[in-house]
């Protein structure tokens, strides 16, 4: 693959995942004590679609450019680490209640971000009739 | 719209230096995600402190800054599916431990990244 070419999947895969996080944000409503449930949805669906598209991947039933443009691209302009990590420092610091939630927050991201990427590994790596014998 | 250039600016970053962390490290610990992780962490947090006090005096321009770099660029360039990738691979891998390590060392590096730029951005305002 063409490194211009590459670069242009993971452009436009990171273009449209940004957008689709920016709707998130738009629509889903920020809990009470600042719970941020969007930048929460967003960060695990992107992992349990990343897990079912690197577990496809695996299995080469996608392309490699498929895979470009969908795993780097899409699933990682939808999650974010960054406003996930300065959402949590902000609520640290506001007040007892928030720092309970930044941590609830936290842990609740973690856990069901792994377990969603697991997930997604364990489906998109099972055989399906269009897979390739192994 | 602007989400959007920065989200692909950001994410063509990402993979950018991702693919030159991979080339002259080996290990099994995810230094790339990471250290581009902890950098953005560092990033946005010295931003929006920064972008914050220029929305009171600035009539929108903060708004544009804001969905361009902080929404687009920063949220194209750091990432939370990969890390978790990574983690549950790893963890596939018979290394379980590294695995768990390695998030609960993102998420505590990630948080005083982003403290240490708000710290930064206040002290310089």
């Amino acid at each position: 693959m063409k490194l211009r070419f590459a670069v242009l999947l993971v452009f436009v895969g990171g273009a449209v995942g940004a957008i689709a996080r920016e709707f998130l944000m738009l629509f889903v409503p920020t809990l009470p004590h600042g719970f941020p449930l969007d930048i929460f949805v967003a960060n695990v669906v992107a992992s349990l679609l990343i897990g079912l598209s690197a577990g496809r991947y695996k299995r080469k039933i996608i392309s490699d450019g498929w895979h470009l443009m969908v795993t780097t691209g899409i699933m990682g302009g939808l999650s974010t680490f960054s406003s996930f990590a300065y959402a949590t420092s902000v609520l640290i610091k506001a007040s007892m209640t928030s720092a309970l939630v930044a941590a609830a927050y936290v842990l609740i991201s973690l856990v069901m971000g792994y377990v969603a990427a697991v997930i997604g590994m364990k489906i998109g790596g099972m055989r399906t009739e269009s897979s390739p014998r192994r | 719209m602007l989400v959007g250039l920065g989200g692909g600016v950001g994410s063509v970053l990402r993979w950018w230096i991702g693919r030159l962390v991979g080339e002259s490290y080996k290990g099994h610990f995810p230094l790339g995600t990471f250290l581009i992780n902890i950098s953005g962490s560092l990033v946005i947090g010295y931003l929006s402190v920064l972008f914050n006090v220029d929305w009171d005096n600035r009539h929108g321009h903060g708004m544009v800054l804001n969905a361009l770099v902080i929404t687009g660029v920063l949220g194209g360039y750091t990432t939370f599916s990969s890390m978790q990738l990574d983690a549950a691979r790893l963890a596939a891998e018979q290394h379980p431990r590294l695995a768990a390590f390695y998030l609960l060392l993102s998420v505590a590096a990630g948080l005083l990244a982003a403290l240490a730029g708000a710290a930064l951005a206040s002290a310089q305002g």
